[in-house]
């Protein structure tokens, strides 16, 4: 069956899928870092590192509505947690009248904050996945001393996530093929038991699989071979990006000092 | 070594944690280089019975591999002699690449990158899958999985190969294709299957079990000639 790889456009060619994982892991998470402990008013110092972040996208060659697209996943979360928080009466500054609703300045301020912040993060992780296969990245997480056990978790729901979602949908035709219609609060207890059946039957393949891993010599330990060493050219980068963006972090606080005398 | 039999099994019982009794009194000698189809219905106890062949299973009786007594001891080395390939080969492949899945019983035998790389690359070629160590599993077809869980036990050099159902959920080309592969290799061979066609290709002799007890054994022509009791263990 067709399944929707995260993935999906790491083969695409270009100097950023190119670049060591590790170095992929570092800028990215080190971009996420500078952005969410930016001060909120900092408005200038968000628009550079979402240059930062358009230019790696334009370099990366992957398509800029697949990233858009990813990215507005999490709006609705946003939307939940802080949308109504401009409404909320307190804190310093003023407030904005429109056609007899009142806006806080301060709850616009934080649900600005909020929304540039998630936005970021989430179009960088995306970026970073879309530009790294799977194997790699976890290469890369391995060697930048992430424990082995989650590396091996992370490893083996990704290998089987796709083998699961296709008994689910296996499942799902039978039933249906049985005019199940999903819409009665009795046909509940189908749905019960087809969750039931899956979890059967993955513990019943993860037996198989360890007798797998136990016939060729698995004694408790995943080996494996490491093959990538980091070039000098991608510490240089990761170096220049990374530094990048702090000097940007930084420009606020040196703007504020001189300004403010 | 020589005169050690590959496979020496005596008063074998197995029963289930439920206390059903899966295998019962089996026995069972495989020379060097014999080539055993293992016939029977569903729930015969085939599988119990290859699970016992490299010690994943342990039950009550005397199991001999090349000599050896399985037990903690020589554990490691029977799993490196003999090549398990389970009938799903979901459960076979479960590395990232298939490069790791076919490296990874070299990689736990611990030799070095280069010797692992070469046998990867052999393994690989020699079922017809050279060029696809990059990809991940779930990118192949069910045909080339089949073949790739072969190439996971071929990289480890056993001196027995044993298949749980080779060839099923194929088509006739990608059953074909396995047969032929599986032919090109001169080792001990252990096939467990419901396909007396194939039976008939793969083995000189055939066992038949039923019930968790051997109920015929004989050359594999003289098996599938005898119809009566083909029809008695609903193999026909």
């Amino acid at each position: 069956m067709k399944h929707f790889f995260i993935d999906k456009y790491s083969e695409v060619k270009s100097p950023i899928r190119n670049l060591d994982a590790r170095a992929k892991v570092i800028i990215f998470f080190a971009l996420i870092l500078l952005c969410v402990t930016t001060p909120p008013k900092a408005f200038l110092v968000f628009g550079g590192y979402y240059l930062i972040l358009v230019t790696i996208l334009i370099i990366s060659r992957i398509p800029f509505v697949f990233i858009l697209k990813r990215t507005a996943v999490a709006i609705p979360f946003i939307i939940m947690i802080a949308a109504f928080i401009p409404f909320i009466e307190g804190g310093a500054g003023g407030s904005y009248n429109l056609w007899g609703v009142t806006l806080y300045q301060r709850g616009v301020l934080i649900l600005f904050n909020v929304t540039v912040k998630a936005l970021f993060g989430v179009a960088a992780v995306t970026l970073l996945v879309s530009t790294t296969p799977f194997d790699e990245l976890m290469e890369g997480l391995k060697k930048l001393g992430v424990p082995k056990v989650f590396i091996t978790i992370a490893s083996f729901m990704y290998r089987y996530i796709f083998v699961v979602v296709d008994e689910v949908m296996r499942m799902k035709r039978a039933r249906d093929s049985r005019n199940f219609e999903g819409k009665w609060i009795w046909q509940a207890g189908a749905i019960g038991h087809m969750v039931a059946t899956l979890f059967l039957r993955s513990y019943e393949r993860g037996e198989r699989v360890y007798s797998a891993m136990l016939s060729r010599g698995y004694d408790g330990e995943v080996k494996s071979l490491s093959e990538h060493s980091i070039s000098q050219k991608d510490i240089m980068l990761t170096i220049f990006i990374v530094s990048t963006a702090i000097l940007l972090h930084l420009s606020y606080v040196f703007v504020k000092l001189f300004a403010g005398g | 070594m020589h005169h050690n039999k590959a496979v020496e099994i005596k008063n074998l019982n197995y029963k289930y944690p439920d206390g059903t009794m899966a295998l019962s009194g089996i026995d069972l000698i495989i020379e060097h280089g014999e080539t055993v189809a293992i016939l029977g219905p569903n729930g015969a106890g085939k599988s119990t019975l290859i699970l016992h062949l490299n010690g994943i299973i342990r039950g009550n009786g005397e199991v001999k591999i090349f000599g050896l007594p399985v037990n903690g001891r020589t554990l490691k080395e029977i799993r490196r002699r003999v090549g398990l390939v389970f009938q799903d080969p979901d459960d076979q492949l479960f590395c990232p690449t298939v490069f790791e899945d076919v490296a990874f019983g070299p990689v736990n035998m611990g030799f070095t990158k280069e010797e692992i790389i070469a046998k990867v690359n052999k393994a690989l070629a020699s079922v017809e899958m050279k060029g696809f160590d990059k990809r991940p599993a779930h990118h192949l077809s069910f045909g080339q999985k089949k073949r790739v869980a072969i190439a996971t036990v071929l990289s480890m050099e056993p001196d027995m190969l044993v298949l749980d159902e080779p060839t099923s959920n194929l088509d006739p080309r990608g059953k074909g294709k396995i047969i032929k592969i599986l032919k090109s290799f001169p080792v001990t061979k252990v096939v467990v299957t419901h396909n007396l066609d194939e039976a008939a290709k793969l083995c000189k002799r055939a066992i038949i079990m039923d019930e968790g007890k051997i109920v015929a054994d004989d050359a594999t022509e003289k098996i599938l000639s005898n119809e009566l009791i083909l029809k008695k263990h609903g193999l026909f």
